[in-house]
């Protein structure tokens, strides 16, 4: 009798430990996730930001600006464009 | 050590306990009854307290644990995305962080508030002020701080300095589309343009959690499900920001060329009614808006109204073709150059004799016009225009658009009616003559307008104002006012057709005409045989010299109808004199 109270007891107290083991475990794990998850959300946020900033650097006016004070180039004009027909059926938005 | 060790031992056979004498006294029987019915209260008034706090105030000290350890999270939803026909980005949100502070906390004599000051680009004296109220528990520094920026002020590790995450929205596209893109303020909402205009679309919906955070004030466990945050949706706009900008640019240089107050230019898609830019100058970087007046923020193409002028004489003349009274070839005899309508007098700048009706529209003669419009009845004018979209608001889902004024014809005197045929005694906004003028481009239909694009693209269904045969009619008249012997030889462009009407207008003062005040357009199309785009332009009281709609706005026109149909991929419908060069070399290897 006091031999399997005494196997109960040391069952209870395994099952005890483990199941405070466990919690610790999964809050532990909790957090783990969550700090990941915000991890990603800041590095979502910064790809947004990247991606705005590259086009700001590639913003028409930009582009325009830079072409002509610094490489000297200059609008096209039908006059120095060769146009070339597609040979199938293009996209509908071809371009030049 | 040993002799205390040996003065420990001595002292412990120096005291007998069996011989002590309180022990030998006997004690009285009350006392342990009183130890242990103590005992017995003190554990009834644990039992007690137990049974309280597990079952009667079970509810409050659940609320309390949870208020010491569990936060609800928000979770900030993204506002949607505002992208140009070909997904190019003009507006989108970005992470700024708002600088926020507890005045009481915050060390004012501390060196480092002078290099906070600095960061923030805030005069120290400003700064200090905002510190010094103290019974509040929380002020706002500076709202959206650049990332960057941000760091460098973390860095400085200033006590009762926070930051809180926020959204500030960017656009990379700058003055050029700030009409038509608007702006948010710091919360997030639309105040102008596609910005106020979509708001509901474009905002999303926060979402929250329920978590219960540790010591360190890490998550452990989510308490209740999470309600995750809605994002705003994107928001296709049928602009093209290539197109915006070229358009933009030109009317900026006319304007500055000029001497000008302001000017506008609108392109529409003859063939989808998608608007591809709208476009007014002055304008404003809407990421950077200080000190802005409303002459900046106005999108004067859909909400100024003004006085068409002679933009509107194209439409007597489709009426008339319309009604049989004439042919493109009848003559009409506009000599002297001046007609009497009641007791007014209308006159032609430049007198002419006998002119044909594609000539009254070429040379765009007040007389010949008044003398067309005279034959007709006032309903009758009064439905074409109607039917062409004046005196109604433009169906675009835009702040502050205007329909114009058109008066019922009822009320029309015979000098009214002469005046409104060559374009005064109405109003319209640049946006609706643009508009009006898809009829000739599109056979004599008017189409209807989108700002947003069309996912599946298809030729736009509109009403039927003029016959085929008669709008074609009216474009080939158009075609020769924008030729040699028109009124605008600068508004042809280079290896395309274009077609177009002038006008330059008095300006309004008070009650009467302004004296040497004009608003000079050109409303067009191109190419002529079959018409991809109508553009519009306006320039507001040229003051340099020049003033003629055909001088001032017909470059403007030629420019921006050159860039957009090479960015739409329009092959040239005129032979061009090639300029490429081409020199043989020899092969060699």
């Amino acid at each position: 009798m006091i031999r399997l109270n005494l196997v109960l007891l040391l069952a209870v107290l395994i099952s005890a430990f483990y199941l405070v083991h466990t919690q610790y475990e999964s809050r532990r794990l909790y957090a783990a996730i969550d700090r990941s998850q915000s991890q990603a959300l800041k590095l979502d946020a910064e790809h947004e930001q990247l991606v705005v900033q590259k086009r700001a650097q590639a913003a028409s006016a930009r582009v325009q600006q830079l072409a002509t004070s610094q490489l000297q180039m200059r609008q096209v004009t039908p006059g120095i464009t060769e146009y070339v027909a597609l040979p199938a059926p293009a996209t509908p938005e071809s371009r030049p | 050590m040993n002799r205390r060790h040996n003065a420990d031992r001595g002292a412990s056979r120096s005291i007998n306990y069996s011989a002590s004498p309180l022990l030998a006294s006997k004690t009285p029987m009350w006392r342990s009854k009183f130890i242990v019915a103590a005992l017995a209260v003190a554990f009834a008034g644990l039992a007690g307290r137990a049974a309280y706090v597990q079952v009667f105030g079970n509810d409050f000290f659940q609320r309390q644990g949870e208020v010491r350890f569990a936060r609800t999270l928000e979770l900030p939803a993204n506002r949607g995305r505002v992208l140009d026909r070909n997904g190019l980005i003009l507006a989108s949100s970005v992470v700024a962080q708002s600088i926020w502070a507890i005045p009481e906390d915050v060390d004012k004599a501390s060196p480092k508030l002078g290099e906070l000051a600095k960061l923030l680009e805030l005069p120290l004296a400003d700064l200090k002020k905002r510190l010094a109220v103290e019974d509040k528990t929380f002020v706002w520094i500076k709202r959206q701080v650049d990332e960057p920026v941000a760091k460098q002020i973390a860095a400085l590790a200033i006590p009762g300095l926070y930051q809180r995450r926020e959204y500030k929205r960017e656009y990379p596209e700058g003055e050029a589309a700030a009409h038509v893109v608007g702006f948010t303020n710091v919360e997030d909402r639309g105040q102008e343009g596609v910005e106020l205009a979509f708001n509901q679309q474009l905002s999303g919906k926060n979402g929250s959690r329920r978590v219960i955070k540790d010591r360190l004030g890490r998550v452990v466990e989510d308490v209740r499900d999470v309600i995750p945050p809605l994002d705003g949706s994107d928001l296709q706009l049928s602009i093209d920001s290539k197109v915006q900008y070229f358009a933009y640019q030109k009317v900026r240089e006319a304007v500055l060329a000029h001497k000008a107050l302001a000017g506008s230019a609108v392109v529409l898609d003859a063939v989808t009614g998608e608007v591809l830019a709208l476009a007014n100058f002055p304008s404003f970087d809407p990421n950077y808006r200080r000190n802005l007046s409303g002459e900046q923020l106005r999108n004067r193409a859909l909400t100024d109204s003004f006085e068409p002028g002679s933009t509107m004489k194209p439409f007597i003349a489709g009426l008339a073709l319309e009604k049989g009274m004439v042919t493109p070839v009848t003559q009409i005899q506009t000599a002297p150059g001046r007609i009497r309508i009641g007791g007014a007098s209308i006159s032609d700048s430049h007198p002419h004799g006998l002119l044909t009706v594609n000539q009254i529209i070429q040379k765009s003669s007040n007389v010949g016009t008044v003398k067309m419009a005279m034959q007709m009845q006032p309903r009758e004018m009064w439905e074409t225009y109607v039917q062409a979209g004046f005196g109604q608001k433009p169906q675009l889902p835009f702040p502050g658009v205007v329909s114009g004024r058109l008066r019922p014809y009822k009320s029309w005197r015979p000098i009214e009616q002469a005046t409104m045929s060559y374009g005064y005694g109405l109003s319209a906004s640049l946006f609706q003559l643009a508009h009006a003028y898809t009829i000739f481009a599109r056979d004599g239909e008017l189409i209807p307008v989108s700002m947003l694009k069309n996912p599946a693209p298809a030729p736009a269904q509109g009403v039927r104002v003029f016959s085929e045969q008669n709008a074609r009619a009216v474009r080939q008249m158009l075609q020769m006012a924008a030729t040699t012997g028109g009124t605008a030889p600068q508004a042809q462009t280079m290896g395309y057709s274009v077609a177009g009407k002038t006008g330059t207008a008095r300006k309004q003062e008070g009650k009467g005409y302004a004296d040497k005040k004009y608003r000079a357009f050109f409303v067009g199309l191109a190419p002529v045989e079959s018409p991809r785009i109508v553009v519009a332009v306006m320039i507001d009281e040229p003051t340099n010299g020049a003033y003629y709609g055909g001088v001032v706005a017909g470059p403007v026109f030629s420019q921006t109808v050159q860039q957009t149909l090479r960015i739409l991929g329009v092959q040239p419908d005129m032979s061009v004199k090639p300029q490429i060069v081409t020199e043989f070399v020899e092969e060699s290897f």
